[in-house]
């Protein structure tokens, strides 16, 4: 693409204030304890010291959307029947994400692959994710949980991202990634990168080289089938699960969603809402039947649609972007880097059908 | 023999005759421990016991039914316990129960507060006169009494209130010491009406109705068919709304009075740290002061729930 | 964004008429509101529709009228929960939202020449109902026809105004069963396994497409491998929860499959290479 260029400490929050007068803005803020994404106000610090506690998904994938809403009228002359009208809601407006690492923004283009088809389009993720832009900024090192190259991804993976900034001396090398990037870097807050672009570089370097070596995850999905039916195994894995939907929420890669009808009298309206599969209701039919009826049952399929199914439709693209929250943010430290190597381990001991 | 040792032992001894025993054991990194389910004699090697041991392993013992377990317990996992054979939740002689005297646990939220990343500490030494911790910044060194979960500032039940096997020598309570929880709800109802609402109204603006705090309860053992997620009575929308958060709150709060072991668990599991622990204990001072009771900690008392009196001791029904 | 189709947004339909079927099954006849949509509809037999009650959700079900019948677009719902129980309370001149078709279709390209066995149970019947009739209005493309259908009691069976119709049919060899005695009953009496190993039907050039509870889908493959019916010779079609009904919403999958779209109708084979999450 284009050449880089240098937007200095002292620049970022005139670069900030310029774009939210032409976007709707989201930057990481503390909020209590924690770090989420708000609506940018410049009368409130940014917390950049480390990745947001939520992942940066509310802009083009919310909590909660409304699809449509619907409306019955009585007919006066038979007041037991009801006219009813529908109206779709399909989003608008322009955002920009301001401050997520790489890892959250990779996580849309596991959504791509399922919301936008040949197939199919989903109406309303499309107009949000072609109207947002992610300004992401690469991790100069690594924690605990950290594990994107392990699934592919980098600290400095620009896959999804619009613009990615690189911390240096004295701010940030900018580089679009896209076209709609480009122009959010056409402001004179940025200055020429003037030569710091192998500054960046060797930012990126270490980072990386600071990550021990990931494990071979190619046989994942194999192995994932071969001890679908091992019972033992998952209840193990599965023991100090609570089934709640921390993981699910807050994973950058996590699209499942719910629908349900909200009622306001004679109006109401249909929701979206994120969805967990943790969840003992998730798969439950009207029947009474749940053909996931216990926390090893579903523990199993969401390790197994990560990096067994989704990478089984999706040409090898593992559904995790390795950010780690659902290790860190799990009320009792499930570990889903344990799981996968576990099941490679007890797939591979298995004696061979 | 070390305490623990003891107990490893006893464990041992007992595995043969139950589904697994329930401790904790090293989590992902040096700061996490995670709950532990010991099944074979090897498991035992990986119990712990120490300030990182800060899950509630009586969370587990509900999905149990049926079956015997053991559980190795803090003091305040044991009020737990007591409560749900209390409620009939659990039966007595499907737990065994092993206590160690516990002199308190972290709170990695206040830990947080001192570090830039959680995330990014190597090393961690707890056995000293402070918290030492290996960060990218160099060596923090954190007075134990900033990092002590509130419950511990102020605990009276260092030790199991019942067990199977007990090793150590028993903690006494220390009386008359600070009591951070019953600060922080002091502060709370000192606020006008309108601040108060506002300040819930802020805190439950981050909840992603993840219900880790419901899911982490040990009491809640309906968390399968909770009411915040029932269509039938349809109490509560899935609106991503302050009012709809706040309102589980209440809901979860009014189903804990009396029965909360204020274990924090709940608090301790969001993943957002919203202070939701206050609601709960407010509603256990309320039944303290209405039944005198208190949960989990008289394996003899009965639970408000369980009695019926036409005339309650501090209920001024018929205005005498 | 207006002119791309909103595959959440359903079309609205209005009931032309019901038929209570048995004490919790109610058959629904719709016809779109739109004129030009319902002239255009086209689906195969097999493909299912989302039904909507505005207020309370959306359930699956399949479009049990053939496209060889296209007066009306039926849908028989039996009653089982909070969406199944607002439809039930629905009459002719009610409006529901209808997002259809969805789903894959009954391969019924491969099965012609070949002799065809229904195997139903309950409201199983239906998604056969849908294939039996395209079937018979296609009768020359088709074999030897045989229907078996099973319910608890008379009471419990459904298209009853039909089953005279069938019965009498010399190009469909019908077998209706009951699972007790019941006074005026002239037909079998049995469970659904044991009345089909007494038909014996031949398993040469034979499809067999059984619908039904769980524990008779089990008990019938039995069956049917005894009477030596290979997995690619048995089709089912199968029943989960559903939300987005296109493949998005990540519910309804077993392993890689999601049955709203590379489902819900299967054959034996195919649920052999998926993991056991039925």
């Amino acid at each position: 693409m284009e050449a880089a260029k240098f937007l200095s400490d002292a620049a970022l929050r005139p670069w900030l204030d310029e774009l939210a007068t032409k976007h709707a803005l989201v930057v990481p803020r503390r909020e209590g304890d924690a770090i989420v994404f708000a609506p940018y106000d410049p009368a409130k610090p940014l917390d950049l010291s480390r990745d947001a506690t939520i992942p940066p998904k509310n802009p083009v994938f919310p909590a909660c959307e409304e699809l449509m809403r619907y409306s019955y009228a009585k007919n006066p002359e038979n007041p037991a029947q009801a006219g009813l009208t529908l109206e779709p809601l399909v989003p608008m407006g322009s955002t920009v994400v301001f401050g997520g690492r790489p890892c959250g923004a990779r996580g849309f283009t596991i959504f791509d692959r399922v919301y936008l088809t040949q197939r199919i389009r989903d109406p309303y993720y499309g107009a949000r994710r072609e109207s947002t832009a992610y300004v992401t900024l690469a991790c100069s090192d690594t924690g605990n949980t950290c594990f994107c190259h392990w699934v592919g991804s980098s600290p400095s993976d620009t896959t999804g991202s619009d613009v990615l900034l690189t911390p240096v001396a004295g701010g940030y090398v900018a580089e679009a990634v896209t076209e709609k990037g480009s122009d959010l870097l056409k402001s004179t807050h940025m200055a020429d990168a003037g030569g710091r672009e192998k500054e960046a570089l060797a930012a990126k370097s270490k980072a990386l080289e600071a990550l021990e070596a990931a494990p071979d995850l190619g046989p994942a999905p194999k192995s994932l089938l071969a001890v679908f039916d091992d019972q033992d195994f998952w209840v193990d894995m599965s023991a100090k699960c609570i089934s709640c939907g921390a993981c699910t929420y807050l994973c950058p890669t996590c699209y499942c969603f719910n629908i349900t009808d909200e009622v306001r009298g004679l109006d109401g309206s249909r929701l979206r809402t994120w969805d967990n599969c943790m969840s003992h209701q998730y798969t439950m039919e009207a029947s009474g039947h749940n053909p996931r009826p216990t926390k090893a049952h579903r523990l199993k399929n969401r390790v197994g649609h990560k990096f067994s199914y989704y990478p089984d439709i999706h040409g090898g693209v593992i559904a995790c972007c390795g950010c780690g929250r659902c290790i860190k943010s799990c009320p009792v430290g499930v570990d889903i880097r344990e799981i996968v190597l576990a099941s490679i381990e007890r797939a591979t001991a298995k004696p061979q059908e | 023999m070390q305490p623990l040792d003891v107990i490893k032992e006893k464990i041992r001894e007992a595995l043969p005759g139950l589904d697994c025993v329930i401790g904790w054991q090293r989590g992902f990194d040096p700061l996490h421990a995670t709950p532990l389910f010991m099944r074979k004699p090897e498991d035992v090697d990986r119990l712990i016991w120490g300030p990182l041991n800060i899950y509630n392993t009586a969370t587990y013992l509900s999905g149990f039914r049926g079956k015997k377990v053991g559980v190795v317990v803090k003091g305040c996992d044991s009020r737990s316990v007591v409560q749900l054979i209390q409620e009939k939740l659990v039966k007595r002689e499907d737990v065994v129960i092993f206590g160690l005297p516990c002199a308190g646990v972290v709170d990695l939220t206040k830990v947080g507060r001192n570090v830039t990343d959680l995330g990014r500490v190597s090393a961690v030494d707890h056995s000293g006169e402070t918290l030492k911790l290996t960060t990218p910044e160099g060596e923090k060194s954190l007075a134990w009494d900033d990092v002590w979960a509130d419950k511990c500032l102020s605990c009276q039940y260092h030790n199991a209130i019942i067990s199977d096997h007990f090793a150590g020598e028993p903690i006494a309570p220390v009386l008359g010491g600070r009591d951070p929880a019953a600060e922080e709800i002091a502060a709370l109802e000192a606020m006008a009406p309108a601040d108060l609402l506002a300040y819930w109204a802020e805190a439950m603006k981050r909840c992603i109705r993840c219900y880790a705090c419901r899911n982490s309860c040990p009491m809640c053992v309906c968390r399968d068919f909770c009411i915040a997620q029932t269509r039938d009575p349809h109490w509560q929308s899935q609106e991503d709304s302050v009012k709809e958060k706040l309102m589980f709150q209440m809901i979860h709060a009014t189903h804990l009075a009396g029965r909360c072991t204020e274990c924090g668990e709940c608090q301790r599991a969001c993943p957002v740290d919203i202070p939701i622990l206050a609601l709960r204990r407010k509603a256990n001072q309320v039944i303290k002061e209405l039944f005198d009771y208190q949960a989990g900690v008289d394996p003899q008392a009965v639970p408000p729930l369980f009695t019926f009196k036409v005339e309650e001791d501090n209920i001024n029904e018929r205005g005498w | 964004m207006t002119c791309s189709p909103n595959p959440y947004l359903p079309e609205m339909a209005t009931i032309l008429e019901t038929v209570q079927e048995t004490h919790n099954i109610k058959t629904f006849r719709v016809r779109l509101d739109n004129p030009d949509k319902m002239a255009a509809f086209s689906f195969q037999p097999g493909q299912v529709g989302q039904l909507s009650v505005f207020g309370v959700g959306e359930s699956t079900f399949v479009i049990n009228s053939p496209p060889t019948r296209m007066d009306y677009l039926q849908f028989s719902v039996m009653r089982a929960g909070e969406v199944t129980a607002s439809l039930h309370a629905l009459d002719s001149g009610d409006k529901i939202g209808v997002r259809a078709p969805l789903g894959n279709h009954f391969p019924y390209e491969s099965m012609k020449g070949k002799d065809i066995v229904f195997v139903g149970g309950g409201i199983g019947m239906a998604p056969l109902r849908t294939l039996l009739l395209f079937m018979l209005d296609n009768r020359a493309d088709y074999g030897a026809i045989n229907l078996l259908y099973g319910a608890r009691s008379p009471d419990d069976m459904a298209f009853k105004s039909e089953l005279p119709e069938w019965l009498s049919r010399k190009d469909l060899d019908t077998v209706l069963t009951i699972d007790r005695e019941a006074p005026g009953w002239e037909h079998k009496v049995g469970l659904i396994p044991n009345v089909l190993r007494e038909m014996a039907p031949k398993a040469q050039n034979c499809v067999a497409i059984t619908c039904g509870p769980p524990i008779m889908i089990k008990f019938t493959l039995q069956a049917l491998k005894e009477l030596g019916f290979e997995d690619e010779q048995i089709v089912t079609t199968l029943e989960k929860r559903m939300k987005c009904g296109v493949g998005i919403c990540g519910r309804c999958n077993i392993g890689t499959k999601y049955v709203c779209v590379d489902g819900p109708v299967f054959t034996n084979a195919q649920l052999k290479t998926l993991p056991n999450e039925l």
